[in-house]
């Protein structure tokens, strides 16, 4: 046989056979190319929490609309919503029925699309349009004639999930979506509105001796190898082989003025960046 | 340093498992494991026909890989992915050298395979090849019942959203991911990947005409040889490490005849890569003990990533 191949017949017999036309394009994308573009650099990428703000209601929901509104004034700015508690139950119901990752996150796209939806209605009267991921194109349109669009937190994956070493909890949930909406545009910044400060050393809800960590590299937190965290893990691993986005900020969207100053560039809250 | 702590409003919680814990909490992730996990079409077959090894080749190479599918149907249910191929490169290429981010390029991939989805249904319509769009995942039953055969873009629908790969530019979430994970959320009964080689090498058999040829083997076992060269995309291998169902895969030479049958009637034909030794091929539907005929090697084509393969 390597006798054969060789002295060329084998694979001329091959080649005659089955004509591979893709020939001339090898070596096609080893070459060297010039830097990416970036598609918005001016978005201000949002994510407001499904159960650390949407679930609070009206008490946590609307100041933060106010601020939305004053800002959008100033910046553009793109909202991607969270999930929350109808998320947590239908996986319940989905984890019960021994359902794969894949369709636990198919179902939690729809409540990250009720929460968008809500947050439209809301906005609505201040230029708030919802944006199917359909139309994600469109986006250059609505920031032009001044919107606030809203979108899906959870990215399109559904069936395509990739199962995860550990339980069967979908790991790109609505950071990660968000994360990732803000990495493709080459977003001015990603800013994930929560319930906490930002990041302490363990769970503030359940420890009241953690302590604050205003700013920390994801490779230092990574290494810490914390059992919990204050955004998904994935955000995380993607930010390390991110072209765009190398920080992301986390506040406290129970407080006025919070985001405010993150989206003038100020350190409030708890800033992860790529070291 | 954090702002004043504020009475924080009343949030309304609804009674589940999940409730007030954190999802990114270790312990309540693995807590949510099951060793029952249902399988959704545990009968259907899912093949992947690569876009460059078998549907750039066109008639010659598809036509008698489809007639084995035809044949297939009678006794078993199959899905078809297909792959993008030279137009994809040739897609990638230009997006890139304009500067179109990594999101992008997932984005536009997808129109290749879906021309290749239709040029397939066109020539299977009248053996009930049907065109299925992913928003119709769901009718999947209906189409299987029906004793269609369903044809898929590969591409898995990550589009804008695409994770990033550092300094690799393409996408690395391709059509052989997207098959693969149609095959592990469906929990079918076989993947098998239709390509232009007969499987595995333990070298690039460019380089050495006398590399050995690799049967079968176990996934992390593969990815610790760090071959840089793989008939198949790495994400496939990495995902395949965490498969819950689709433990074992076969990668076949879709131009040697009746491959594409055999390796849904049960049998090894080209390169089988399992996780877990307690997956290995005798365990499961590879298993079968007739020795398969020998094989001639087929001498692999250079190329620099596995897109649309």
């Amino acid at each position: 046989m390597a006798a054969k191949r060789r002295n060329g017949s084998a694979v001329a017999a091959r080649t005659a056979s089955h004509p591979s036309p893709a020939a001339p394009l090898q070596g096609l994308l080893a070459q060297p190319y010039g830097d990416a573009i970036k598609i918005l650099p001016d978005v201000n990428v949002i994510k407001i929490g499904g159960q650390s703000i949407m679930d609070r209601g009206r008490a946590a929901v609307f100041p933060l609309i106010d601020e939305i509104v004053e800002n959008a004034a100033r910046h553009r700015i793109l909202i991607g919503a969270g999930g929350g508690t109808r998320a947590r139950h239908a996986y319940s119901v989905a984890l019960d029925l021994d359902l794969p990752t894949g369709v636990l996150a198919s179902i939690g796209c729809a409540t990250s699309r009720q929460n968008a939806r809500i947050m439209q209605m809301l906005l609505a009267k201040h230029g708030g349009v919802y944006l199917n991921p359909e139309d994600f194109e469109k986006l250059p349109l609505y920031f032009r004639v001044g919107c606030i669009p809203v979108m899906v937190g959870m990215p399109p994956y559904e069936y395509w999930e990739k199962p995860s070493e550990h339980g069967r909890i979908p790991q790109n949930r609505t950071d990660s979506g968000v994360y990732l909406t803000g990495e493709f545009l080459g977003a001015r910044s990603v800013i994930f509105v929560k319930d906490e400060e930002g990041l302490y050393s363990g769970d503030p809800k359940k420890n009241a001796r953690a302590t604050f960590i205003p700013r920390i590299s994801v490779q230092e937190l990574l290494a810490q190898d914390l059992d919990d965290l204050v955004v998904e893990r994935v955000v995380l691993e993607n930010m390390l082989n991110a072209a765009n986005v190398r920080q992301i900020q986390i506040i406290n969207g129970l407080v006025r003025g919070n985001l405010t100053r993150a989206l003038n560039g100020e350190p409030v809250g708890t800033i992860i960046y790529v070291a | 340093m954090p702002s004043a702590s504020v009475a924080k409003p009343h949030r309304t919680h609804l009674s589940s498992r999940l409730m007030r814990e954190s999802l990114l909490d270790k312990k309540v992730i693995s807590a949510t494991s099951t060793q029952t996990e249902l399988a959704i079409l545990p009968d259907v077959n899912v093949i992947a026909l690569g876009g460059q090894s078998i549907l750039d080749r066109g008639k010659k190479a598809l036509v008698p890989v489809l007639d084995q599918i035809v044949k297939a149907r009678k006794q078993h249910k199959i899905i078809i992915g297909v792959g993008g191929g030279a137009r994809v490169r040739h897609t990638f290429h230009i997006c890139l050298d304009l500067g179109i981010p990594l999101g992008g390029l997932a984005m536009v991939a997808g129109a290749v395979d879906e021309q290749n989805t239709r040029l397939v249904s066109a020539v299977l319509a009248k053996h009930k090849g049907i065109a299925l769009n992913k928003d119709h995942f769901l009718d999947l039953p209906l189409w299987l019942e029906a004793g269609m055969i369903p044809i898929m873009t590969g591409m898995p629908p990550y589009h804008y959203w695409e994770p990033p790969a550092g300094t690799q530019r393409t996408p690395t979430h391709g059509e052989d991911l997207g098959m693969f994970m149609v095959a592990e959320v469906l929990g079918a009964r076989s993947m098998i990947f239709v390509k232009d080689e007969d499987g595995l090498y333990a070298e690039d058999p460019k380089k050495n005409p006398r590399a050995e040829f690799i049967p079968a083997i176990e996934v992390n076992r593969l990815l610790a040889l760090g071959l840089a060269d793989l008939p198949i995309e790495r994400t496939v291998l990495e995902t395949l490490v965490n498969a819950r169902h689709a433990r074992q895969i076969q990668i076949v030479n879709g131009l040697k005849p009746n491959t594409v049958l055999r390796a849904i009637n049960g049998e090894p034909v080209g390169t089988v890569i399992y996780v877990g030794e307690e997956n290995a091929p005798q365990r499961g539907l590879w298993g079968s003990r007739r020795t398969p005929r020998a094989m001639k090697r087929t001498p692999a084509r250079a190329r620099h990533n596995s897109h649309g393969r």
